[in-house]
Parts: C-alpha cells; sequence; structure tokens
C-alpha cells in the first residue's frame, strides 16, 4: 500500500496533517501528532502494515502491541478517507 | 469572447461562452500581454454544476440548479485559482478590509459571520475602512510580505474594490458570547486556513500552496477572535490588531 498521489503530508509545529488535493474525493483534513507524520513519510513509498509496524518500533520506544494498534488506527482512517493505493 | 483582466497584478486573457463572465469582471478590464489564457468550454461547465450538487449533498440540502453563465464565472476563476500557487498567490475564502491603507483579513467556516463583521468596519470607521473583497481574494505571499487583492469574486453582497494593500494581520473568527480576540500559533490557525484556502487539484500547486501558507503564517500576525456580531467587535478587534 501506498499513499495516493491526491494527498499530500503537511508537518507543522508538532502537527501532521494530511492534505487532499482539490481532486481528491475528500474534501477534508486527517490531524495528529508526530506519529501520524512518521506513518505518512513511511506510506510515501510502497509498503505493507507490517514493515510500517517495524519501521515504528526501530524508531520509537513503546511495546510493540501499542505501536502495531496506533498504526492500524492511523491506516483504518488513512482507508477510510480513501487515501491509500492498495 | 475574449477579454483581457489584471488579477493580483497579473494579466489574465478569459475566453468564455457567455458575456456575464465578462460584466462580472469588468472593473478590472484591462490591455496587456496575458501570462495566463483562461478558455472555458462545456465541460468546465458542467464539472462546477457537478461540484456544486456534490457540496450541496454532502452539507444534506437541496441540489441547487443555476445557469451555465453563473456556473461558468466559477469555472474562470478555479482556472486561475489553479494557476495563481505556482507564481506565488493563493485564493483564501475570507473578508478583507483595508483601514488607513493596511489590510485586515477574517477568515471563518461558512456563516460565522465574516461579512456581517467586516460591515461593522465600514460602518464603525466611515470611508477610513474599504473593503477589498468580501469573499474570494488572492493574496500575494511574497518573501517580504503578503498583499490582499481585489477580485470580482466577492460574494453575494458584490463588496469589494479593485485595490490592494499590505496585509497586517489575519483573524479567524468565531462565533461567541464576548468578544475576544487573542494571538494565536501557525499550528492553531494552520487547520482552519487549510479548509479556507482554494485547493489546487494539481498535487505540485497544492505543495506550493502548503509552502506558501507556511510563509505567511510565519511573516503575518495571526489572532482568533470570539465574536458576538455586535457592532461594536470592530473596533475592539482593530484595537486589539493594530499593533
Amino acid at each position: 500500500m501506498k499513499l495516493k498521489q491526491e494527498f499530500i503530508a503537511y508537518d507543522t509545529e508538532g502537527l501532521s496533517m494530511l492534505v487532499p488535493t482539490g481532486s481528491a474525493g475528500f474534501a477534508g483534513l486527517v490531524q495528529g501528532n508526530r506519529t501520524l507524520g512518521v506513518i505518512l513519510s513511511l506510506l510515501q513509498a510502497e509498503t505493507t502494515e507490517a514493515e510500517v509496524v517495524a519501521a515504528m518500533l526501530a524508531r520509537f520506544d513503546a511495546p510493540e502491541d501499542v505501536i502495531a494498534k496506533d498504526v492500524r488506527r492511523v491506516i483504518d482512517a488513512l482507508r477510510g478517507v480513501g487515501a491509500l493505493d492498495e | 469572447m475574449k477579454e483581457t483582466y489584471r488579477f493580483a497584478e497579473t494579466v489574465v486573457a478569459v475566453d468564455a461562452l457567455y458575456p456575464a463572465v465578462h460584466a462580472y469582471c469588468s472593473a478590472y478590464r484591462c490591455a496587456g500581454t496575458p501570462a495566463l489564457t483562461v478558455q472555458i468550454t462545456q465541460a468546465d461547465i458542467d464539472a462546477e454544476r457537478r461540484k456544486s450538487a456534490d457540496e450541496d449533498r454532502a452539507e444534506g440540502r437541496p441540489v441547487r440548479t443555476f445557469a451555465d453563465d453563473y456556473l461558468e464565472t466559477l469555472a474562470v476563476y478555479r482556472k486561475i485559482a489553479e494557476w495563481m500557487p505556482l507564481r506565488g498567490t493563493v485564493l483564501l475564502h475570507g473578508s478583507a478590509v483595508a483601514m488607513d491603507g493596511e489590510a485586515y483579513l477574517f477568515t471563518a467556516k461558512s456563516g460565522t459571520g465574516k461579512s456581517t463583521h467586516a460591515a461593522f468596519w465600514q460602518a464603525a470607521f466611515g470611508s477610513r475602512a474599504i473593503m477589498i473583497n468580501d469573499d474570494k481574494p488572492l493574496l500575494r505571499i511574497a518573501p517580504d510580505g503578503v498583499t490582499v487583492f481585489g477580485t470580482p469574486w466577492d460574494g453575494k453582497h458584490r463588496r469589494s474594490s479593485n485595490c490592494a494593500a499590505p496585509l497586517h494581520a489575519l483573524c479567524i473568527l468565531e462565533r461567541a458570547a464576548e468578544t475576544q480576540v487573542v494571538p494565536i500559533t501557525a499550528s492553531q490557525a494552520m487547520p482552519l486556513l487549510l479548509q479556507q484556502v482554494y485547493r489546487p487539484a494539481d498535487q505540485a500547486a497544492l505543495a506550493a500552496t502548503l509552502r506558501l501558507l507556511d510563509r505567511l503564517t510565519q511573516t503575518v500576525p495571526l489572532y482568533r477572535m470570539g465574536c458576538n456580531l455586535a457592532p461594536s467587535a470592530a473596533v475592539i478587534a482593530y484595537e486589539a490588531m493594530k499593533g
């Protein structure tokens, strides 16, 4: 899976957002903290949920089940707004 | 039929199917070599109709019907707004008032009272306050400052002037029981600004829009105003933001 071209990841002052172009089917914003920003950066290239979890584990000092739950939540949200090519 | 206009110091040729758009833009007519030529087809008008219907459905209201010549005015501005970000200019939904030659821009979700509040400035300050644009001004965001430009796309009350002014402050309006103005940070302003700015369909143009908003929020003082839509709010807002 990969972030669709119709969406751009944007970060400012600790706030991460997914911003759709005017041609995306979704007109809102997805907002979150640094975790969202990192996951969005990992989704710039083709990857899998397991690879995203592994990359997050390497970067953050947190239990695997917590990270896996965060990743699942973000991916579900992105899937819900049609932001993923799968 | 083709006419040439100047919008935000850019000469734009508009080749339209209907005369209405030329009447709409008449105050901006100029001579010169266009940097952009906008040519409208029936497909552009049909796309505006679909977009409008989609928005009505998304907001749960009956689908409104519009004439082709009105939809063409929207199609023209959409093409201009798509092209502008890669040249340093964005369309921001809001009301811009020039006070003693400096612009104050109010933006908010639809229905909050931007136009009502902006009209209070004219009532409170008379000829010192000039309405630059009551709906969709253009903002040129340069390294040395932000300039607000009037455009013909000025809302249902048709309040605008073919003029420009440096942006002194940007204010996000919210309804509140009492009027209060507080400074806010870029990250506090950005979510709403991203909803109110024109988001191009083209990815590169959207990326440019985000860079320009970054520059805007780093260079212009930002405020949030709780507002009860009392006429006195104009004086309170000006005193808080004039610096």
